[in-house]
């Protein structure tokens, strides 16, 4: 019979903690009782007892000592892996140099792009119940056209919390446009969002309240939350609660009931005052149209979810709770789903921003796709920067092996000799980290200013983000070191003290391997960031179709500065730096939402097609310098049933020749639907009179699409803005004269005013962003790629020091060593680029499908970017190469 | 001058310290805690064949209580460092999985320890009024 055995676990566990000296005794004993035990009473019972016995023995006197012996040789050992790092890291200083140079470079990089990420990715993230957090989103589809919304009815936020157990509490959100914000006793007009919530809007998110309580500041009617910077702006100070400030488009007066700490930059929900839904309750519309509001579009809700709830069930109810209230029209069909809150910023692609006024600008979206580039880069920096650790690590070892050789020779263990280079490499990477955080604290000021963000890197980062980075690092160390490490502490210790030379054969191929790596990295940044740069200078310089340049255009925000259109154009009109001014309802390159509509020829039977429409007068294209095709402009105020369009809208109606053919325009987009002019349904029906050369009205991200001009006095549209052609002869008191009339005829009016080539550049900010960035990044991996090579010149034109000088003396020029030198370098390279330039075309052309109009994928931005790393390469290794073919034959032959 | 005489204060201060220590650590050496006591004496009774597991099992025996390895040994160990007991390896048996055996053995100074708590317990007794215990 065999032998029963106590817990294994426990019995390791008494070996570990047992003071060595009485380890043997105490072992005994136990196995003694366990046995006697185990025959009286089963195994079950002494098993059980034998865990007893030994957890009892885990008490001082028994548990060995910290100093016990083993303990003491590692730290030792510990202390001799530090002091012979530092001494290596010292004796070759261009070697360490370089080594940390690079790492710290990688690292810098990685940890700007990291923290420019995981802002990124950690977007809305602020509010405690983020991970409970969803907002509603409504799919729509009638007669088979689809809608993605984010919008939902009153009901369905005032309902659910009480039909739904999974739902706890739902906030909604009204973004209805802009209006005058003032304090009445010193009114200074400023367009403010007007963003309506309701009660509960402070307690399902987290905004901080400075002064106020969150649970009953949006309760009352006629309550109003600014946030500092704004309270600062129309009282000069923070602590208002209690003053009382008025948006012009109300008749009554708001109370301050709480002030907002400065928005977080990285929310989606953007606004800097919170005004109470219950405001509205008492108003007449507002008691008429709630009461049975389940499916319009006039709401963003977000739910608050009880924890371990499931969304898509939680949707699926929301939807048959909708339905049992509310009947679709015919041909339409309707569900909800519900986004979680963490999704909003990066996975919104394809879900219309709604309950938002046009006015409103939408919520900042990220773009998924460049965050895993950017991921992608990053890691490729820091890979990069570990290869060429690893690369010159191995390059310098067999200036080593004699230490390596002395070191086996005495007793080391290959596991010291591992731990001890990993520790070199560790603590290598540990100096970069810290370089590299001092270096980012001081990059990250031009950082943020360019990236737009309030990034930083101290004590307030993220514990997570900290943890991330750090463990990174680390993992980059032992990466770097492990290679080098298993190496060279698997020679064998006589032949590293026999010939002091040894030829590591095998892993000069691994070391080519890893240049051409990393110079393929290196190139196919380089194209990316030529493709970049110029598709961003195209899309700044490329010919619009219209002028831009010059051009102010001026907001009309009150009725009176629109109904007095006429005299106001009038004086701006008179001043004689103005060229030329035209009122319409919306410009190209208009930031806002432009306003479409539903249109077929008159007489048609087909379905309906969209198409974007502007107001514009008479003088529009000759203030904008669009060209008109044929047919004639607007004249006079009988034009009102006139239309111009642009080519793809005239090839969309199948329009050649403008020659007063009636269009049928039934309906406009109003919010997210399409709504008649009439209540009788009648369409509007205007003859077309004119086509005008396409030119981009919107952002060269998007296709031209069809255009229609109506004429500013058209029931589709009103006017919007005054466009204002000037000379550029002093623009401020330009600027000023404008302001002047605009004041005289209405002193409510602000004056608003954009420059149209400013506010077209903010379409490509982030593509130039973009730019930047990556070629920042493209410079760091190619440096830090220059670096390796540099090493790897330097110690292979040291192993063949003795070489060039027979060579020299039997008569070899200069042009000839340097070319032996450079050839094989030169070699790897040339194989980066046949790697890489295949990789990039595919890459870049996939990328610049995202541009409706972007540059051809020319053959010499390829050649550039190849001879750009050939040339580099080979500068880097010139140095040393000349060097070497210049130095005297006698210096390196004469000892041996 | 003053240094001089300063530092000899203190010397001669730490002398007297170190000479006060080592009293007050004569003084505890005789002291037995009652769980060592125990152990001595139990070791005193197997007399020879006193080993970790016969002494938890006399002790068991004779006085009904339950002794942990744990305890008994941390016991041993301190009464050994006092230098009550010596000890030696012995054999080993199978059942003790090839680790052998230790074993105790009362020094001349433990005798003297078990003597004196003796002594303390008797004179404690003897000073105990009769009248107490009668009734």
């Amino acid at each position: 019979m065999s032998k029963p055995t106590p817990p294994k676990l426990f019995r390791r566990f008494f070996e570990w903690f047992c003071d060595p000296t009485m380890h043997d005794f105490i072992e005994g004993d136990l196995m003694e009782v366990y046995y006697s035990r185990f025959r009286k009473s089963g195994k079950r019972s002494a098993d059980f007892h034998f865990i007893i016995d030994v957890l009892l023995l885990f008490r001082p006197g028994i548990i060995r000592s910290k100093k016990s012996n083993s303990n003491f040789t590692r730290s030792v050992m510990l202390s001799n892996y530090l002091k012979t790092s530092i001494r290596s890291l010292w004796k070759s200083k261009l070697h360490s140099a370089l080594n940390i140079t690079g790492l710290t470079i990688g690292i810098t990089c990685f940890l700007l792009i990291a923290l420019y990420v995981f802002d990124e990715l950690t977007f809305d993230n602020q509010h405690t119940n983020v991970e409970r957090i969803y907002r509603v989103i409504e799919h729509k589809s009638v007669r088979g056209e689809n809608t993605v919304i984010a919008t939902s009815g009153y009901k369905l936020g005032e309902e659910s919390p009480h039909a739904i157990p999974e739902v706890e509490s739902v906030t909604r959100i009204q973004r209805q446009g802009r209006a005058n914000l003032i304090d009445p006793e010193h009114p200074v007009p400023f367009q403010e969002d007007i963003v309506t919530v309701d009660e509960r809007f402070l307690q399902v998110f987290d905004f901080p309240l400075l002064i106020g309580d969150r649970k009953t500041a949006l309760k009352e009617p006629n309550s109003i939350v600014l946030d500092e910077d704004l309270a600062m702006r129309i009282f000069g100070k923070v602590d208002v609660v209690g003053r009382i400030v008025q948006f012009n488009f109300m008749d009554e007066t708001l109370k301050v009931t709480g002030i907002l700490r400065k928005s977080e930059s990285n929310t989606s929900l953007i606004f800097n005052s919170l005004l109470s839904e219950s405001t509205f309750y008492h108003r007449e519309y507002f008691q008429e149209t709630m009461k049975s509001d389940w499916a319009s579009d006039n709401f963003q809700s977000y739910a608050l979810l009880r924890p371990f709830s499931n969304a898509d069930s939680v949707a699926r109810k929301m939807t048959d709770l909708v339905l049992a209230n509310y009947k679709p029209d015919d041909g339409t069909s309707l569900y909800y789903t519900l986004q979680a809150m963490n999704d909003v910023h990066l996975k919104s692609a394809g879900i219309v921003d709604g309950a938002r006024n046009t006015n409103v600008i939408a919520m900042p979206q990220g773009n998924p796709l460049y965050v895993s580039i950017f991921s992608f880069a990053a890691f490729f920096v820091l890979l990069i920067s570990a290869i060429n650790y690893t690369n010159l690590t191995t390059a310098r070892a067999s200036s080593r092996v004699k230490e390596i050789g002395v070191r086996k020779a005495i007793g080391a263990m290959r596991s010291n000799l591992i731990w001890q280079f990993l520790f070199e490499s560790i603590l290598t990477t540990i100096i970069s980290f810290v370089i590299a955080v001092l270096l980012v604290n001081l990059l990250l000021m031009p950082f943020n200013l360019f990236v737009g963000k309030h990034l930083s890197l101290g004590i307030s980062t993220s514990l997570r983000f900290w943890m991330y980075a750090i463990g990174f690092v680390i993992l980059i160390g032992f990466l770097s070191g492990s290679y080098a490490a298993l190496l060279l502490s698997g020679l064998k210790p006589v032949s590293l003290l026999k010939g002091m030379k040894v030829q590591l054969q095998g892993d000069f191929s691994v070391r080519k391997i890893l240049v051409v790596f990393q110079f393929s990295i290196s190139i196919i940044m380089i194209v990316a960031t030529i493709v970049l740069f110029l598709q961003v200078n195209f899309m700044n310089s490329t010919d619009l179709g219209f002028n831009k340049d010059l051009m102010v255009i001026v907001d009309i925000n009150t009725r009176a500065a629109r109904t007095n259109y006429e005299s106001v154009k009038n004086e701006m009109s008179k001043l004689a730096a103005v060229k030329s001014v035209s009122v319409t309802s919306r410009v190209p390159g208009e930031w806002k939402t432009i306003r479409t509509i539903k249109i077929r020829p008159d007489g048609s039977n087909n379905e309906h097609m969209v198409s974007y429409m502007f107001g514009a007068d008479k003088d529009f294209i000759k203030t904008f310098e669009v060209q008109l095709l044929q047919g004639r402009n607007f004249e006079s105020k009988n034009d009102s049933l006139s239309v111009i369009l642009n080519e793809t809208a005239a090839k969309m109606l199948n329009i050649t020749e403008a020659s007063g053919q009636v269009v049928e325009i039934p309906s406009r987009a109003r919010g997210n639907e399409y709504t008649p002019f009439t209540a009788d349904n009648s369409p509007f029906k205007p003859r077309v009179i004119g086509i005008v050369k396409d030119f981009h009205f919107q952002s060269l991200h998007d296709k031209i699409e069809p255009l229609l001009l109506a004429y500013n006095d058209n029931p589709m549209h009103t006017i919007d803005y005054y466009s204002v052609r000037i000379s550029s002869a002093d623009i401020q008191s330009t600027l000023d004269q404008l302001k002047a009339i605009m004041v005289k005829n209405d002193v409510e009016d602000p004056f608003e005013y954009h420059f149209l080539d400013d506010q077209l550049a903010l379409f490509y900010i982030e593509d130039g962003r973009r730019q930047t960035l990556l070629g920042w990044t493209a410079l760091a991996t190619i440096f830090i790629a220059c670096l390796g090579l540099f090493g790897l010149a330097t110690y292979s034109i040291e192993q063949r020091v003795k070489e060039i000088g027979i060579r020299k003396v039997l008569g070899a020029t200069t042009t000839g060593v340097v070319g032996l030198v450079s050839k094989d370098f030169i070699k790897l390279v040339l194989i980066a680029n046949i790697i890489a330039l295949p990789i990039a075309f595919w890459a870049t052309n996939l990328w610049l499908q995202d541009y409706a109009y972007h540059v051809s994928l020319d053959w010499w931005i390829f050649a550039v970017a190849g001879l750009l790393a050939i040339g580099i390469a080979f500068l880097t290794i010139s140095y040393q190469a000349f060097k070497s073919a210049v130095a005297n034959p006698v210096n390196s032959l004469r000892s041996e | 001058m003053y240094d001089d005489f300063l530092s000899s204060i203190v010397e001669f201060n730490s002398i007297i310290f170190i000479h006060l220590d080592y009293i007050i650590s004569l003084m505890k050496k005789f002291q037995l805690g009652e769980f060592e006591e125990i152990v001595i004496l139990t070791i005193g009774i197997l007399n020879n064949q006193a080993y970790s597991v016969s002494i938890k099992e006399e002790i068991e025996s004779r006085l009904s209580r339950t002794v942990s390895l744990g305890a008994l040994h941390t016991a041993l160990k301190r009464l050994e460092e006092k230098g009550y007991l010596k000890s030696f390896a012995g054999e080993s048996n199978e059942d003790r999985a090839g680790r052998p055996k230790r074993f105790f053995e009362i020094t001349a100074m433990g005798k003297r320890a078990m003597i004196h708590a003796k002594d303390e317990r008797d004179q404690l007794w003897k000073a105990i009024p009769k009248t107490i215990m009668q009734s």
